[in-house]
């Protein structure tokens, strides 16, 4: 497996910060992918050619085979001119792309084995690995290492910017996939959550908010306050490079940002004549309480309103996977009410897969469908159940990319809307579309790993495409029916205004 | 099946190659193309219609001609098997609707050439039937009134001529100016025995003096009248439906460069367009107006059931081994290699991205009669995600796949897929227990289309209409109704 060479290789050079030292180890890494990279161009030029002659004696057979007339023949003529003209005038141009090198095909290899299926294996030995190399920080971790690979020739200043131009605020930092270069100030579990976070072990807003919270208690637990500082003060910085940590490895969930600012405030409120193991106690006991309150009971509270919406004969359709939705679905089939479920999924995630094994496991009559077949599933629907990743305060449901669409259909359709969020999701933000605030994930998740290699695994060698990869998008309050949430049933426009009751309190 | 698909897997390419060959009898290669038809080893419209176009091409020419009646009923035999083949892909009806309309417009001409001729054969053969026209439409009598009085002397009436065509709709131009240049020679029982032929197309309307068979004992009689002429206008008329069907063939292969003739009246530079599944006719479209524009395609790609030929089309379609019926003339350039900007989206994202797209260009498996189409699985949502935006729908269509059907019972048309393509059968466990959905089609309803454009230009969704009035004749609409005699 290729790792890293620069990481290894040095050994624990002094630690600055997270800012510092990124910059440094990726220009390391800029330089071994130029010196591969410039080897191929020769070889290229030869195989186009090759690839165009073969090309135009195709067109002739083909136009032989139809008895072309003549008006036919001439047409044909015409369009191998255009096409030779646009072949010269790329030639003059130059190609801006360059082929990969036999060196290189090995690299490319031992990406993909590692893209394969990281998944399955991952929690168990994760935990393991983390307690062994976090203490120096130093070493790569063995996951996904190839990554680490992929992002610095994206950004290579000779390349062609493979960046979806509407949407190039949002590229930012490639995600962080090794502890490599982590503050030292980063606790362990912060430095396994962040990866698991990145790696989709841990999915879904409640479960990031909920993890990251207790990742956090850790870390105060483990909190020894320096010398000349007080907890108050120091404990807040002390967070910021945890919180910058898991912002590199994935951009935080709007549910961990509220919780964030909550542990802050409740920080800061700290009286500093408190003794140091008391006021970490009580901060302990605040996140517990948190976690109990804005999500677990939340959840109840909501799966208990929800599964009143749920009549017998019901055909409720989901889309992806919610927590909270499949809380509803697994209580509702527990209190005997005779429904089938419909979940409709999404490359390239596939979590409603996970959902609809899960209830199939139980019991349940579940089909299975992905977003081509929507406009099909939703004509038998009655209800659908949506999960939320944010609730904007104008409304709207920021979640999973593909909802807006599933919400459409439904309302196109006259299938009520039913979102389930609880109010830790709720934010003050607006927004209009899914451009400005938004999520992109690794373009490699795109491509599809099978026995035969997708034509897709070559798309950085291919000039002007871009592979997309939105993370969530934006359905419009008007197709949203109606939000459950533990204060009760509401339309989406009251959002705003619980969303006020509940940071005022 | 014959032996003919030799080593390749069986397919349009070797479909085409085996009905040509003259030591394959007609009945082989129709079974040949049921059975290619059902395996769905052919499919797609334009390949369908392509061999449509070849098999009743060889029909037509191994019919020992004495009548029109024989070869219409003929053709309508062989259509009406291929129809049942594969019911779905309405372009096969299509393609046997336009050759029936070419053998009776040629039949129709010759008459007209026959009874100039032999003005007294004409009038004797037909006394009854001008008759019966007038007892059974208004419509007929306007028409008949106006034959009458239309003669070029009489150009005083212009307000007729202008209503008539409108009535009849667009096929009735060319039939009437023959019968004008006829009329100043003929006598006018001959004009009414030509318009006993136009009296056809009523005959679908149910009345016992008038079964679709009434033509063919009227040319019976002229015919053994002159039995030596109508040999010779018989073999005449063979090679001139072949040479009907031949431009038929050439329309079917020239349909989507025509579209793409229309690509730079459609796309302004920096354009933002989307498109879903890998379409040769889109594809080609887009490649005309990249020629001359700069512009972004976003491309959907179609998971399940297309995505393979869609990223193999954005990375630029080295082979073309996803589809055996992609012929060789398929072979496509890029677009990215053509200076456009492509950007590969998984389905979901679509309505994250429609508030910046600027028009929505889809392909289409079929048009039917209303407006509406029916379009690869997803392309529904699509038309209202962009309905829902403002954003036009334009839709690139071959005449051919214009279909008379009106959308009456639209689960007939769809079709469903290999449940595999979504979750593969080695996932055993969970494809016991779920059930798995994988729509082919989606139906797409009219009001969510602004503009098609076929090979004969742009057009309203409401216009289309009219287009499927000048290609098919109306006794051939209803392709299974129609009597064997």
């Amino acid at each position: 497996m290729a790792t890293p060479p620069d990481a290894g290789s040095r050994p624990a050079v002094a630690q600055g910060s997270n800012a510092t030292e990124h910059p440094l180890e990726n220009g390391v890494q800029h330089q071994h992918t130029a010196s591969n990279s410039e080897q191929a161009p020769a070889v290229k030029g030869k195989a186009k050619d090759a690839n165009g002659t073969e090309n135009k004696k195709k067109t002739a057979e083909g136009s032989k085979d139809g008895k072309p007339s003549g008006k036919e023949l001439k047409e044909k003529s015409k369009a191998e001119k255009v096409a030779r003209r646009a072949q010269q005038k790329q030639a003059q141009q130059g190609q801006p792309v360059v082929d990969l090198g036999p060196e290189k095909q090995g690299d490319k290899d031992a990406r993909k084995q590692s893209l394969a299926g990281p998944d399955s294996n991952f929690p168990k030995t994760q935990h393991k690995r983390t307690g062994s190399t976090s203490t120096g920080g130093q070493k790569p971790m063995p996951f996904r290492p190839a990554q680490a690979h992929a992002p610095p020739i994206k950004e290579e200043p000779k390349k062609e910017n493979k960046n979806v131009a509407l949407f190039d605020h949002l590229y930012g930092n490639p995600r962080r996939s090794t502890v490599a270069g982590a503050s030292r100030d980063v606790h362990p579990a912060v430095l396994a959550l962040g990866l698991q976070i990145r790696n989709y072990v841990i999915c879904g807003s409640s479960a990031r908010c909920v993890a990251t919270l207790l990742a956090f208690k850790r870390v105060i637990e483990s909190y020894i306050t320096p010398p000349q500082t007080s907890l108050p003060r120091h404990l807040t910085t002390h967070l910021s490079s945890q919180i910058d940590y898991l912002v590199s490895c994935r951009p935080l969930s709007i549910s961990m940002g509220n919780a964030i600012r909550w542990l802050k405030v409740k920080i800061s409120e700290v009286d500093i004549s408190v003794e140091e193991f008391r006021a970490k106690a009580d901060l302990c006991n605040a996140i517990d309480n948190f976690i109990t309150e804005k999500i677990i009971v939340a959840d109840q509270v909501i799966t208990r309103r929800a599964v009143e919406k749920i009549k017998d004969g019901d055909l409720i359709l989901t889309y992806a996977k919610s927590s909270i939705v499949q809380q509803v679905l697994v209580e509702a089939y527990r209190k005997g009410k005779q429904f089938k479920v419909i979940v409709v999924d999404s490359r390239p995630l596939f979590e409603g897969k996970n959902l609809a094994r899960a209830l199939a496991e139980l019991g349940l009559d579940v089909q299975y469908s992905l977003t081509h077949g929507i406009s099909h599933v939703m004509k038998d629907a009655t209800k659908v159940f949506l999960g939320a990743h944010a609730m904007m305060s104008d409304g709207r449901l920021y979640s999973r990319v593909g909802t807006a669409l599933v919400a459409m259909t439904a309302k196109e359709a006259n299938v009520p809307v039913i979102v389930c969020c609880e109010s830790v999701k709720y934010t003050e933000r607006v927004a209009l579309d899914s451009f400005v605030h938004n999520e992109i994930a690794p373009p490699e998740e795109l491509i599809i790993h099978g026995e035969k290699s997708s034509p897709l695994s070559r798309w950085l060698e291919v000039p002007n495409l871009q592979l997309l990869n939105l993370m969530y998008d934006l359905t419009p309050a008007e197709y949203i029916t109606m939000v459950i949430d533990e204060s009760g049933y509401l339309p989406p426009s009251s959002v705003p205004f619980m969303q006020r009751l509940s940071t005022n309190t | 099946m014959p032996a003919a698909t030799g080593v390749t897997a069986p397919s349009l390419t070797t479909f085409t190659r085996s009905v040509r060959s003259k030591g394959i009898s007609v009945e082989s290669s129709t079974d040949n193309l049921i059975s290619l038809l059902k395996r769905r080893q052919i499919r797609g419209s334009q390949a369908c219609a392509i061999a449509t176009a070849y098999l009743l091409r060889r029909v037509v020419e191994s019919v020992k001609v004495t009548d029109v009646g024989r070869l219409i009923e003929r053709v309508q035999q062989v259509g009406q098997r291929l129809v049942s083949a594969q019911p779905r892909e309405l372009a096969i009806g299509n393609i046997v609707r336009r050759v029936l309309g070419v053998i009776r417009e040629e039949a129709e001409e010759d008459r007209e050439g026959e009874t100039s001729g032999y003005s007294d054969a004409g009038t004797d053969s037909r006394p009854h039937t001008p008759r019966n026209q007038d007892v059974r439409s208004p419509e007929h009598s306007t028409i008949l009134s106006r034959s009458f009085t239309s003669s070029p002397l009489r150009h005083g009436e212009k307000d007729e001529q202008v209503e008539a065509p409108g009535q009849w709709g667009p096929q009735r131009p060319p039939l009437l100016t023959s019968h004008a240049s006829y009329a100043v020679t003929n006598t006018a029982p001959t004009v009414t025995s030509m318009f006993s032929l136009l009296s056809q197309p009523i005959s679908n309307f149910p009345s016992p003096t008038t079964s679709p068979g009434s033509q063919s004992p009227g040319i019976h009689q002229s015919l053994s009248s002159q039995t030596l002429s109508n040999i010779t206008a018989a073999k005449d008329l063979k090679a001139e439906v072949v040479e009907g069907i031949q431009e038929i063939l050439e329309e079917l292969t020239q349909a989507d460069d025509q579209i793409a003739g229309y690509a730079l009246e459609h796309i302004h530079s920096n354009e933002v367009i989307l498109t879903h599944t890998s379409s040769v006719t889109v594809q080609k479209f887009l490649l005309k107006a990249a020629t001359k524009r700069k512009f972004t395609v976003i491309h959907a790609e179609a998971y399940p059931n297309n995505h393979e030929a869609t990223h193999a089309a954005a990375v630029g379609n080295v082979r073309g081994d996803f589809d055996e019926d992609i012929g060789a003339e398929k072979f496509q350039k890029a677009l990215t290699a053509a200076g456009v900007t492509v950007v590969l989206i998984p389905d979901s994202a679509v309505f994250a991205l429609m508030s910046r797209i600027n028009k929505v260009i889809l392909g289409t498996h079929v048009v039917l009669a209303n407006g509406g189409l029916v379009a690869a699985a997803g392309a529904k949502a699509i038309a209202k995600a962009a309905k829902v935006h403002a954003t036009p729908v334009v839709v690139l269509s071959g005449v051919y796949k214009l279909s008379p059907v009106y959308p009456f019972d639209m689960d007939s048309l769809m079709e469903n897929g290999d449940p595999s393509k979504v979750i593969g059968y080695d996932d055993g466990g969970f494809v016991d227990k779920v059930k798995i959905e994988n729509p082919l089609f989606d139906y797409v309803p009219v009001e969510l289309v602004n503009l098609y454009i076929t090979n004969l230009g742009g057009h309203a969704p409401s216009y289309l209409h009219c287009i499927i009035d000048d290609h098919y004749r109306p006794e051939d609409i209803d392709l299974d109704k129609v009597d064997v005699y």
